[in-house]
């Protein structure tokens, strides 16, 4: 099959034949239909992440199942999917406790013995996050996907496989966003959109969407936001302040930045709290002002939007289906999988939300 | 002769340890792979030289900052 590999960081991926093993037990093979080209990516990419090489990127997609293990019964051959880099054991005490997010069993993925899902040549590709979407086969573990309707169109739903599951569920299960809050997300991209559009539906009175591109803002009205903050001021905490007459309950940092986690915090009210989505680069240190707790202030981390996929994603496709989530505006351009590089460089501007992969069929 | 300490830049687990005690490593060649948050992180050592000590096993969950293996350099 092929896909796009990256030998090596800060360098374009290649298009290559990549083999692909055959599904074990708890495995299934799914032919992705399409695939979205996160900024999560491009982390790995550049080396702010360190990953095992060569590797293929991509973990938002969608597709349909084409083969399953022997001791898989949740799908089978024909049924729509998503898959979720959130794969989970579901008996550990993360997911026994409902944090399947946070599931760090081993058991999802091939051990380090076992013959690799992905190789190239008889060389090992690893596998990205347990997923490898930017291919034109995936072969995962059968609690690293979810079973759709047949009637959702599959670009929108490759984008339920990461960002819009990682921002509204910030939202919703990270911080508990209440009907009434006031809300600023600082960044517009995939995960800051779909944050601001999960605080719509949340019921905010207020959602503050931030960030430098003015397109990028407009985009953010489109999908919930009732006011908008160009932080090319370089005052962005102090015209939060003031919008919203001494700060916001719930704030979100979708971009990864040391200086923006800091100024979600800064910009919160008495009581309010701040939500990192962001990856932040490794190794960076966020710094906080040490008698804002005295006013109660919190600041906390959201990993996929705390999600419970199987329960999330289908929730998600009816929200779209019944027009309160905006996904049509997310996908800036449909692109075939050898424009990957053009894809990823594109999120370097910041000027387009997302690019996503069309297979072809 | 000095011994480098090779340490864990994040909270995970040791998924796979590529060199025995007494082998000797390349300088950036990866000594063991670590998985975290669905993540497989690469520990390279900085420096070529022999392999003293492994401080960790394979399943082991390891901290930020834990000691992993002593590197013999010259």
């Amino acid at each position: 099959m092929k896909a796009a590999v990256l030998r090596e960081q800060n360098k374009p991926m290649e298009i290559e034949e990549v083999q692909i093993s055959k599904p074990g037990p708890r495995e299934v093979l799914v032919r992705p239909i399409a695939a979205g080209v996160c900024h999560s990516d491009l982390h790995f990419l550049d080396g702010s992440y360190p990953y095992m090489l060569p590797t293929i990127l991509g973990h938002e997609s969608a597709g349909v199942v084409e083969q399953v293990g022997s001791d898989v019964t949740y799908v089978k051959k024909g049924d729509h999917v998503i898959t979720c880099l959130s794969a989970f054991c579901g008996h550990c005490n993360k997911c026994l406790t409902g944090h399947l997010s946070l599931c760090q069993s081993p058991e999802v993925s091939r051990d380090a013995e076992e013959a690799p899902r992905l190789s190239s040549g008889g060389e090992t590709v690893h596998q990205f996050l347990n997923l490898s979407s930017f291919a034109e086969l995936m072969l995962i573990h059968e609690h690293a996907l979810v079973k759709i309707r047949e009637d959702m169109p599959m670009d929108r739903a490759a984008l339920i496989g990461c960002s819009t599951t990682t921002g509204v569920g910030a939202v919703f299960h990270t911080a508990g966003v209440e009907p009434g809050s006031i809300v600023a997300v600082i960044g517009c991209g995939g995960v800051g959109l779909a944050a601001i559009n999960g605080a719509a539906i949340a019921g905010a009175s207020m959602v503050i969407a931030v960030d430098m591109i003015d397109s990028k803002l407009e985009l953010a009205k489109a999908v919930g936001a009732t006011h908008t903050i160009n932080a090319s001021s370089g005052n962005a905490v102090g015209e939060v302040i003031e919008l919203t007459k001494g700060g916001c309950d719930y704030t979100f940092e979708a971009i990864g930045l040391k200086a923006t986690a800091e100024q979600a915090f800064q910009m919160l009210a008495s009581g309010g709290t701040a939500t990192v989505i962001g990856m932040i680069p490794v190794g960076t240190m966020v710094e906080l002002h040490g008698v804002d707790f005295l006013m109660e202030k919190k600041i906390q981390g959201s990993n996929m939007g705390s999600n419970r996929f199987r329960i999330d994603m289908p929730r998600f496709i009816d929200f779209y289906l019944g027009g309160k989530l905006h996904l049509d505006q997310m996908i800036s351009k449909h692109i075939k999988l050898q424009d990957v590089n053009s894809a990823l460089e594109a999120l370097k501007t910041g000027e387009e939300a997302r690019h996503v992969i069309m297979f072809d069929q | 002769m000095a011994i480098e300490t090779l340490k864990s830049e994040i909270t995970g687990t040791v998924w796979k340890i590529l060199y025995e005690e007494g082998a000797v490593i390349e300088a950036e060649a990866e000594l063991m792979i670590l998985e975290s948050m669905k993540m497989e992180i690469p520990v390279e050592v900085e420096h070529q030289g022999r392999i003293q000590k492994i401080l960790v096993a394979e399943g082991d969950p390891v901290e930020e900052d834990q000691d992993l293996a002593l590197i013999e350099v010259d």
